[in-house]
């Protein structure tokens, strides 16, 4: 009997812990640090301190005596223009992908800087990280290769979900002249992070000259199809991809510098349509980019510096690369992703190039039989962009 | 010449004879259904064998000498009635006769045959004879004679139906789970699953079934919802004395047996987990990643159940029914996990899940019988089901992932350990009355029919784990100085995750039927039902220090550890902090930098429907019934939702007011006494489900797919125009031929499409202005050897259904946005074939040994699971399925059964077809043979 009564126990304890127990602790979050630390630790002043976020419907030019912290998503609307004084910091709380400026199909930002006078975007932490806030989103009317290309049909950006692309390649977005944004790149959903400045069907009627990506959770520029032509641009330390390309870009990329900091992917990514989608234009990306300079850290690190892929094309003049296993790696095999076809074809080449500590000059995975040299071209005496020139005052190192 | 001449004379003495005859006819009742007809009755001369069944309409005639003699009239499971008959030569005599189930020691052949006569095929059929409109059902008799286990089942073996394997999905005629409802006694089921509508099938299991049936045609008591069909699921109605039976079952499966099956840490045998009153973030920091022992894979399931019946003087009777089983399985599947779009963005040749799952069912039943005329029944449900998966994709190394950061080319590896719960619970009551003008009226001058029902679902993923791991490949050499690191371009490429859902739905119905005459009857109905569901989620992502963190992928949490956490600014040597999208308020910018966050993404949905109704029976002659009806119905959707990466423009909710008027014809023209011509019409609307309209993504390891609020603009719906013509011919007891042609012509149609964004999210859309279906469908039942009594020994049966679909596509625009690369499709989820057949060999001629055999087959052909917009679709290719049932009932207590499923083992396979190229695989496995043997103890 007593041992028929220890047996009940026994089988109603099993299926109790069979029932799944909770063993789970007691988390208790100790709060004395945390006051130090408020949104850059300074007291709010009613009077100088502005919030932005939601839209901006009509024409304003920020007031430069000013502080403008940006709280959530901002967005320029159609036919208005964001004008933003030379010198001014703006400001991102830290509170992650929400937080970012972005310039609707139609709507203008205007921020030009010089080299003494640059314009920041930040992040408001005192302790900032890669990831605080969003970014810089500007999206046009341009042509992508996702939608057909000639209609006003378009895409919706990755990040924000907003509407870009079109017909018109010579649309104007505004001027980022002397512009540097930091910290950026906060997680916006499960894979997708904001870049520093995402160019979204961008159009070249904008002015994009002398813009700095500086920490960056994610990719420093990305372009999303579009034809903006890019001068003077400098990504330091972003752990994704530096500078990328997809959806069938076709603009200019002159004087490009890329550092890679200890977390980090590859110095270019490119590809020639978005894969995600598909190639409904018909055409390849294919950007013209000349004087680029990208320093890894070290060949024995098995980093890789510029990764061609899914059809791209593009016209390589006067490049340095530096410290890396990988330098140049061609990707995409079949019918749909020609990407060797480019090299066959002249679509894809590298005038003249010059390479320092690297391993691997070129890899090949395009199916596509082709020499090193039809693909490149070494040149002893390449420099690569002349940053330390034109990226002296303005940028952060 | 001489043999004729005897045959000419044997037959005129026969003729010479039955002048001398006369004959007794009548009609035999059942008095368990309200005194319907009982067809296949026996009605026999005591001591002769003079005599036969009944027909289909309860009908008998037989001749004999005159004379005076006993007629014994006899069902299995039913009293045997004698009564006295004169028969006088060239006179008809008539006797009608009611039969009862019966009582005493017979009752047990009642229990143990767990057979009243609407859970009969044979019955059924009537039924289906019988029926206003196009309506299939398969009963309890049916569903054990086939082998078929539960609901799921059930519906395969009806024609134009097939089944995902692997999955609950239901396709009628090619349209899926949105286009199909699922009732329970004519009230609305909810489904376990956020991602579906109806609810999975699997969970009815046999002994909660009386019948399953779907209507292909619309009837005005339908909800406007509908598209390909109603499930309705009649729940058991146990009506005999008393009854306790006991069984318990053992197998294995072959791809599972001998594996070492894996599972979540922290849940339960049972399929239950005790940890959801805890803060997700304490879970996160108290319990590891690693998954645990899940034990030998040997199936078993366990089953009781009980009935009472009590009669009382005032001639009322109560029958209380319950039933209560436990169910669980294991399942291996291996092979290929690809995200493929146009380039292979994560390619894992090799993959492995392990898959424990458990079904727990508690279900009991009462009904109360106050009289011949008036009838209540209460349903209460209870359902548990649970799937614990481990999947380890890309384990042998070879691996891709186009975004990897170390390595592209192989050593890509993702771990998924997930456990899902899903509880249900529902309670219904229903009622049938009948009310006489006179007393002795064989028809009533009303009828009236209601219930009400209220259910909850419960829904849980609690704490997904998911890894992801570069350069695996190191972790299977013997090299200590090079190791697998953690993937980390995303901080939730190592994430922990939860979500909840919760459904309430409170709906009723009530029919009254006015007979005004044998020629008219009328209905008139009201439908409401009130629906919402609250969901939410959060997600904790592990975000490493840098890319070279090496990890053990068989011990993460010898890294993933409290240890190794850093949770405050500047904290030296630790290697990752935990983030989340929605630090709690006030902590955004702090020294803290793990802590725990508010939901990630949330939305509540809310569903109003009112309907009211009125149609008529109009049966002008026995040839013909006529029903038109027209419902008015009036709905109110509305979703709210608070979800991550949106438009901020978006006003973060949709709501939809519309009033549907929904005409509807059936027409029945009976060619002869056993064939049947049918023709239906009917407009009724497709509606966008919650999980449609939330934008919330819900991302899977090689799949993302998300809702589309747009679905609630103009149109916020899709008008149907349902068009069926059937003849049927019920050549013999259990035989039947019938052709059924239909055309459907949906608007708007809703389609699954990879989205015009940057992420490879599949989306919903309206993609068109016009789909259309049509189709034929030819079903076969037949009798191959029937014995003495008619009985069929050996049957055979089979459906076949062809279709052809069409749909044009445009690019859509709004929130989300898609474009095609051509301008027409076929319909997703349509297979232009589907074919079912069965062999059942049941002998009847041992005493006490009553054996059923039955081998039935099933076959759908490649179906589009997702439209491709620029790219090829995504099909799912055909699969056949082979199932062996054995069941054995030895003297009369005892059965022992046997089962040999999915005999031919084939490939599940999901492929991208890939224009002018070959297609890519996306998923393939086998899903193993699975071998059962049951006994059942019936007391």
């Amino acid at each position: 009997m007593k041992n028929n009564f220890l047996l009940g126990l026994a089988i109603a304890a099993t299926i109790l812990t069979s029932c799944g127990d909770d063993d789970t602790a007691d988390i208790i979050i100790n709060d004395n640090s945390v006051t130090n630390n408020n949104n850059g630790g300074g007291t709010t002043n009613p009077d100088t301190d502005v919030e932005l976020t939601g839209d901006i419907a009509s024409s304003i030019t920020l007031d430069a005596t000013l502080n403008y912290t940006i709280t959530g998503p901002t967005i320029v609307k159609d036919g208005a223009t964001l004008t933003i004084p030379a010198g001014m910091v703006i400001k991102a709380a830290a509170t992650g992908a929400d937080v970012y400026l972005a310039v609707e199909q139609g709507g203008r930002i205007v921020a030009e800087g010089t080299s003494s006078q640059p314009i920041v975007f930040t992040s408001a932490s005192n302790t900032p990280n890669a990831g605080d806030w969003g970014g810089l989103i500007l999206l046009g009317k341009a042509p992508i290769n996702s939608v057909d290309g000639t209609t006003t049909t378009t895409a919706t950006s990755e990040i924000a979900s907003l509407p870009y692309g079109g017909n018109e390649p010579a649309d104007n977005s505004g001027t980022l002249r002397y512009v540097r944004v930091e910290y950026s790149g906060g997680k916006a959903d499960g894979q997708s992070e904001n870049n520093g400045v995402s160019f979204y069907g961008v159009g070249n009627g904008t002015i994009v000259d002398y813009v700095q990506v500086f920490e960056g959770k994610d990719d420093g520029f990305e372009f999303f199809g579009g034809t903006v032509n890019a001068s003077h641009i400098a990504v330091l330390n972003a752990q994704d991809d530096s500078i990328d390309w997809t959806e069938g870009y076709t603009g200019t990329i002159t004087d490009a510098y890329v550092k890679h900091g200890a977390s980090h992917d590859k110095g270019i990514e490119a590809d020639g349509f978005n894969t995600d989608v598909a190639n409904n234009g018909g055409y390849f990306s294919k950007p013209t980019v000349t004087n680029l300079t990208i320093i890894g850290l070290g060949s024995g690190t098995g980093n890789e510096a510029v990764r061609l892929r899914a059809g791209t094309q593009g016209i390589f003049n006067n490049v340095w690369i530096e410290g890396f296993e990988e330098a140049f790696d061609l990707d995409g095999a079949d019918a749909a992703n020609p990407t060797g076809a480019g090299v066959l074809s002249g679509d894809l080449v590298v005038n003249s190039v010059i390479f320092a500590d690297v391993n691997v000059k070129m890899k090949n995975d395009t199916g596509e039989t082709f020499s090193e040299s039809d693909f490149l071209t070494e040149d002893a005496n390449a420099t690569g962009t002349d940053f330390a020139t034109w990226g002296a005052g303005w940028t952060r190192q | 010449m001489r043999k004729i001449l005897i045959l000419a004379l044997i037959s005129f003495t026969q003729f010479i004879f039955a002048q001398n005859k006369g004959t007794i006819t009548g009609t035999v009742t059942d008095k368990e259904m309200s005194n319907e007809p009982l067809p296949f009755a026996n009605v026999f001369i005591k001591g002769t064998s003079i005599g036969g069944n009944t027909d289909m309409d309860g009908k008998y005639t037989i001749s004999a000498a005159p004379g005076n003699y006993t007629l014994v009239f006899s069902f299995v499971g039913y009293q045997t009635v004698e009564k006295p008959v004169k028969v006088e030569a060239g006179k008809t005599t008539i006797i009608n006769q009611v039969m009862a189930a019966s009582g005493g020691e017979q009752l047990k052949e009642v229990q143990i045959n767990a057979t009243v006569s609407k859970d009969k095929e044979t019955a059924l059929l009537l039924e289906q004879k019988k029926a206003t409109v196009i309506k299939e059902s398969i009963g309890a008799q049916e569903l054990a004679k086939k082998g078929v286990s539960d609901a799921a089942g059930a519906v395969t073996k009806i024609s134009g139906v097939s089944k995902e394997e692997g999955n609950s999905n239901v396709y009628v005629r090619g349209l899926g789970d949105r286009y199909l409802n699922t009732t329970m006694n004519g009230l609305t089921l909810p489904s376990n699953n956020v991602n579906k509508k109806n609810i999975d099938l699997n969970l009815f299991s046999s002994n909660i079934i009386q019948s399953v049936s779907i209507s292909k045609a619309y009837a005005s008591e339908f909800y406007g919802d509908f598209a390909a069909g109603n499930v309705n699921i009649t729940s058991k109605e146990f009506t005999g004395k008393e009854m306790f039976e006991v069984s318990v079952g053992s197998g294995v499966n072959s791809r599972a047996a001998g594996q070492n099956f894996v599972k979540s840490e922290g849940t339960g045998q049972f399929g239950f987990y005790g940890r959801y009153g805890s803060n997700p973030f304490a879970r996160v920091l108290s319990h590891g990643i690693d998954p645990v022992d899940g034990g030998a894979p040997i199936d078993a399931n366990f089953e009781i159940s009980a009935g009472r019946s009590f009669n009382f003087e005032d001639n009322s009777k109560l029958s209380l029914y319950a039933t209560a089983s436990f169910e669980r399985g294991f399942e291996y599947r291996e092979g290929p996990a690809v995200d493929f779009i146009t380039v292979f963005k994560k390619s894992f040749p090799n993959s492995k899940e392990y898959q424990y799952s458990t079904k727990t069912t508690v279900f009991g039943t009462a009904l109360y019988k106050i009289n011949d005329n008036n009838k209540l029944k209460y349903t209460s449900m209870f359902l548990n089901n649970s799937s614990d998966e481990v999947g380890y994709y890309g384990f042998k190394g070879l691996g891709e992932n186009r975004d990897a950061i170390l390595n592209t080319d192989e050593g890509f590896y993702q771990m998924n350990v997930q456990f899902n719960q899903d509880l249900v619970f529902v309670n219904q009551l229903t009622g049938d009355h009948k009310f006489y003008e006179n007393d002795g009226d064989k028809t009533p001058e009303l009828e009236v029919t209601w219930g009400i029902g209220y259910n909850n679902v419960f829904a849980h993923e609690p704490d997904r784990r998911r890894v992801s791991i570069e350069n695996y490949q190191f972790s299977l050499d013997n090299d200590p100085t090079t190791n697998a690191t953690f993937y980390n371009n995303n901080v939730f490429d190592n994430q922990r995750y939860f979500q909840r859902i919760i459904d309430e739905e409170l709906n009723s119905r009530v029919q009254i039927t006015y007979n005004a005459s044998d020629v008219l009857a009328l209905n008139f109905g009201y439908n409401g039902r009130i629906k919402t569901r609250d969901f939410e989620n959060i997600r904790y992502g592990y975000n490493f220090v840098s890319n070279n963190i090496e990890v053990d992928p068989n011990n993460i949490d010898s890294v993933i550890n409290l240890e190794n956490t850093q949770f405050f600014q500047n904290q030296q040597n630790k290697l990752f902090n935990i983030e989340v999208f929605n630090k709690i308020p006030g902590y955004a910018d702090s020294n803290f930098v793990s802590l725990p966050g508010t939901n990630e993404n949330e939305y509540n949905g809310q569903l109003r429907i009112h309907a009211s109704y009125v149609s008529a029976n109009i049966t002008p002659n026995d040839k013909w019934t006529i029903v038109p009806g027209v419902r008015l119905e009036y709905l109110d959707q509305r979703i709210d939702y608070d979800v991550i990466n949106i438009n901020p423009n978006d006003a973060g909710f949709r709501k939809v007011k519309e009033v549907f008027l929904l005409p509807n014809l059936n027409v029945k023209y009976s060619v002869t006494d056993d064939s049947n011509l049918r023709l239906s019409y009917a407009k009724t609307v497709s509606v966008p489900e919650f999980k449609e309209v939330a934008p919330f993504v819900y991302e899977d390891v090689t799949e993302r797919i998300g809702g589309n609020s747009d679905l609630l603009n103009d149109p916020s719906f899709s008008a149907v125009h349902n068009l069926d013509l059937k003849y049927e011919w019920f050549m013999s007891r259990g035989e039947l031929v019938s052709l059924t042609g239909f055309y459907k012509q949906i608007n708007d149609p809703v389609n699954l499409v990879i989205a015009n964004d940057a992420t490879g999210t599949q989306r919903y859309f309206r993609t068109g202005d016009q789909a259309e279906v049509f189709g034929a469908e030819l079903e076969v039942r037949k009798a191959l050897i029937k014995n003495e009594d008619d009985q069929t020994q050996l049957g055979f049966g089979f459906n076949f259904t062809y279709m052809h679909t069409q749909q044009d596509l445009k690019s859509t625009t709004g929130l989300f946005t898609a474009t095609f690369n051509r301008d027409s499709d076929e319909l997703q989820g349509a297979s232009p074939y589907i074919f079912n057949a069965n062999i059942d060999y049941s002998p009847t001629q041992f005493e006490n040994f009553k054996p059923i055999a039955n081998l039935v087959f099933s076959y759908f052909s490649d179906r589009i699971y997702a439209l491709g917009s620029g790219t090829g679709n995504i099909v799912q290719k055909g699969v056949p399925t082979l199932d062996f049932v054995w069941k054995n009932e030895i003297g009369k207590h005892f059965e022992v059964n046997f089962s040999a499923k999915n005999l031919l083992d084939p490939a599940i396979e999901r492929v991208r077809e890939i224009p002018g190229s070959d297609d890519v695989t996306l998923s393939k496995y086998n899903r193993g043979i699975n071998l059962g043997l049951g006994l059942k103890y019936k007391f």
